[in-house]
């Protein structure tokens, strides 16, 4: 065998080997989540309750409900509602509490009963700094 | 105040497009004049910008609160120090910060090189001046820290003055937040400067080895800035974000990895191009796509495209970066394209066991690298155009490829300085490599018997442990030569022959510290964790560990008020620390933030945060977290910055003709 074959033939097998991995990564379910808001999600069928969801509202004021180690709320877009029961084991995040409006992240899946069970909470305090005050420019 | 900063910024641009200008007509011409005007534009960049700064810097300490800027960042509560570095806490002043920096550099290279590289010297600031154009137009037009707040009445703007600012991001009021952003932004900036360096010998034609001589301290030393700013981010989110770990590949975080990946590719293979001349078009194409991935990463976290914990807000700059950036991608490579021929190389490869085996297989898994990170990250936005469905992938996609990734590089980092070039024959391979390897194999068996089980864990320690017995020998064989021949004794002889050739000493304790940091990776394979809901008295366990809660406490202060947790930590009856962890909430920004304790030892980290309060609030609900030799990251990064400095320092010449 020749050099040059030799090398090709190295650089073949780490390159094939590495797509391997790529594409072995997208199979596992746990990896992929689909991003979706509340109303999207109220359009899905069935199917969706096999695939991981990363589903985006508003936390809805005063919805959230502590109960031991159980946290349950509602995030609302679009006019619908979602109800959330978290069964995540990470603290949830500092913008996340029944005073603030906040954008909310959830990821996990749809249940049969239509309640989503997140692992994952994410939340995004509304913009309070900086585009707090651009805003007042157009108004 | 506000309006004289702003004049000095709107300077910016039009002595940035003057320098640009001047120095392209430099270069064409040769015209010594057009020269020396374009030098002194280049340090105009630095003087109007510095002074723009400090403009800011005065409103931000005196809180005036007619600017949005200062109003959005500060309040009067807030020490002096913190109203000092809100410089870099918003999205506006940071991208000042930016541009700050890139024009400092620039008057740093045309200083540097006002006696020499005259051929290429007009198309490097040529290209920097132009970078800084761009960066002006957006810190002028786009993000100008100096608005000031106005309503619309209508009819007209009403400039207008709050009492009291909003107060500085609690997430910010850290000691590794407030150096972090400089340090990554030197890292990012100062990829144009190797870029700028590539450029000018493209336009010029010289392609010799002048160029790459010119930038390989400022290869390096952004190197060890991004490199630090990385790993600083993640120290940053271990300590605030109190969620228990450092890196969760965050479309953020992957903004920065990428021109690491791609830089440390160039600094590997520069080497070939050096010794070789073979690998020309190769390196030409890492440095401009590390600029590139640069500017890419301040696009990623600015523009909004992905969504991220780290990022500002969609703050308007997205086409523009993108227009940037497409332009300079397409400038850059049709450039390459037309120099391809001259760019041959002049050897071939001969073996493929040889160090230039091991160069080429080091850059080839660091760009497969490179394109994972980039796939993983802009697969969202990949997803969305083909199928309509916005999809992301999690950790564990990256981990899964990351993971083989690394530990191959980590091999090859063993591996690659005891080959020979051209060709390593097969008794030289059994000398170098057998005791090693059968040492390194003991040790795996020996930790499998301690029972670690985990396969990457134990495939990770193998390979650490092979590669710091290579790095030892290294240094021990170096060592003994020279004492023979000079006499020194033992840590003279170390110390010389390290001064003696300090790129590549320093070259392998920057992989001593990789070595250092991979073991730390590894430990994420042992993390533990425990919650519990617990009330004064309550005791609870994690492994060895037990933790009593002595007392939960509420506390106030100008700043914040406070929910405390005392707890003690016990292992055997015997007390080891009192952790505190805190929730605060800040008044002036109203924002909650967590203040995590940590029990820090080498061998792990007991990582406590108290995550919030039960629905009545008298009980509070804490999690703790067992996290193995995560101390190691951070020494790891020290030795890896140590080396970087080290390979910096000039070679040690000898008098008496010591043998190279």
């Amino acid at each position: 065998m020749n050099k040059r074959n030799q090398f090709t033939i190295g650089i073949v097998v780490i390159v094939v080997a590495v797509i391997v991995l790529a594409i072995q990564g997208m199979q596992e379910d746990e990896t992929m989540s689909y991003s979706k808001t509340v109303s999207e999600v109220r359009l899905l069928d069935d199917k969706a309750r096999s695939v991981n969801l990363k589903v985006s509202g508003d936390l809805k004021k005063g919805s959230i409900i502590r109960n031991n180690m159980d946290l349950d709320f509602v995030i609302t877009e679009g006019g619908e509602e979602l109800e959330i029961h978290y069964i995540g084991k990470d603290p949830i995040p500092d913008t996340f509490n029944n005073e603030m409006d906040a954008e909310v992240v959830v990821s996990g899946r749809l249940q049969a009963d239509g309640v989503f069970n997140a692992e994952r909470i994410q939340a995004k305090c509304a913009s309070k700094y900086e585009a707090d005050y651009s805003s007042m420019k157009t108004d | 105040m506000a309006d004289l900063g702003n004049i000095l910024l709107y300077f910016l641009f039009p002595i940035s497009v003057f320098t640009t200008l001047t120095a392209i007509a430099a270069g064409i011409s040769k015209r010594k004049g057009l020269y020396l005007a374009a030098q002194r534009g280049a340090y105009a960049t630095m003087g109007v910008t510095t002074l723009s700064v400090i403009t800011l810097i005065y409103l931000l300490v005196t809180s005036d609160f007619s600017i949005e800027y200062v109003a959005s960042n500060t309040n009067q509560a807030l020490p002096l120090f913190y109203k000092i570095v809100a410089l870099w806490a918003g999205h506006n002043g940071s991208l000042l910060l930016w541009t700050w920096i890139i024009t400092i550099f620039i008057a740093i290279v045309a200083f540097q090189n006002r006696h020499k590289n005259n051929d290429l010297m007009p198309y490097v600031l040529a290209t920097i001046a132009g970078t800084i154009t761009f960066f002006a137009v957006l810190n002028i037009f786009i993000a100008n820290p100096f608005d000031t707040l106005y309503m619309d009445l209508g009819d007209k703007l009403q400039e207008y003055t709050v009492p009291d600012g909003r107060g500085l991001n609690p997430l910010l009021q850290h000691p590794a937040m407030i150096i972090h952003p400089p340090i990554l932004f030197i890292g990012y900036v100062g990829s144009v400067v190797p870029f700028a360096f590539a450029i000018a010998a493209l336009l010029t034609g010289k392609l010799g080895s002048g160029w790459i001589r010119s930038v390989r301290r400022w290869a390096l030393t952004t190197w060890g800035f991004l490199s630090a700013g990385i790993i600083l981010g993640g120290k940053w989110a271990y300590v605030e974000l109190g969620w228990g770990g450092y890196w969760a590949w965050d479309p953020v975080e992957n903004a920065s990895l990428l021109p690491w990946l791609t830089a440390t590719a160039y600094l590997h293979s520069v080497m070939i191009q050096e010794r070789k001349g073979m690998l020309k078009v190769w390196n030409m194409t890492l440095v401009i796509a590390t600029y590139l991935l640069s500017v890419f990463g301040t696009f990623l976290t600015r523009s909004g495209i992905v969504s991220s914990v780290h990022a500002f807000a969609n703050s308007g700059l997205g086409p523009l970066f993108a227009i940037f950036l497409t332009s300079s991608a397409i400038f850059s490579l049709a450039l390459l394209l037309y120099r391809k021929k001259d760019l041959k190389a002049e050897q071939e490869m001969q073996s493929l066991v040889s160090r230039e085996s091991g160069f080429l297989f080091n850059n080839l898994l660091f760009l497969l690298a490179t394109i994972a990170v980039l796939w993983g990250t802009l697969f969202p936005v990949i997803s969305e155009l083909v199928t309509g469905d916005q999809i992301t992938v999690g950790p564990p996609w990256f981990n899964n490829i990351m993971i083989p990734i690394g530990l191959a590089l980590l091999l090859l980092t063993g591996v690659g300085p005891l080959l020979a070039w051209r060709h390593t024959s097969l008794e030289s391979m059994k000398k170098s490599f057998g005791i090693p390897i059968l040492s390194s194999i003991l040790f795996t068996v020996v930790l499998f018997a301690l029972g670690v089980r985990d396969g990457w864990a134990l495939g990770s320690f193998a390979i650490s442990f092979f590669v710091l017995w290579t790095i030892v020998v290294e240094f021990v064989k170096g060592a003994q030569v020279r004492r023979k021949n000079s006499g020194e004794n033992y840590l003279k002889a170390l110390y010389m022959l390290s001064r003696k050739n300090t790129r590549r000493y320093g070259g392998y304790i920057i992989h001593i510290g990789m070595v250092v940091l991979f073991v730390g990776f590894t430990g994420n394979a042992f993390n533990s964790e425990t919650r519990a809901e617990v009330d004064e008295g309550d005791v609870f366990s994690l492994g060895p560990y037990e933790f009593t809660v002595q007392e939960i406490r509420h506390e106030e202060n100008d700043n914040y008020s406070a929910e405390a947790l005392v707890l003690n930590m016990t292992k055997n009856g015997r007390l080891i620390s009192t952790l505190e962890p805190e929730k605060r909430y800040y008044f002036a920004s109203e924002q909650p933030s967590t203040e995590v304790d940590i029990h820090s030892t080498f061998r792990e980290d007991v990582y406590v945060v108290l995550s919030g309060m039960s629905n009545d609030g008298e009980r509070v609900i804490v999690q703790v977290y067992r996290n193995p030799f995560v101390k190691l990251v951070w020494i790891g990064a020290f030795v890896l910055v140590f080396g970087t400095l080290f390979a910096m320092v000039p070679n040690l010449r000898e008098t008496k003709g010591g043998n190279r």
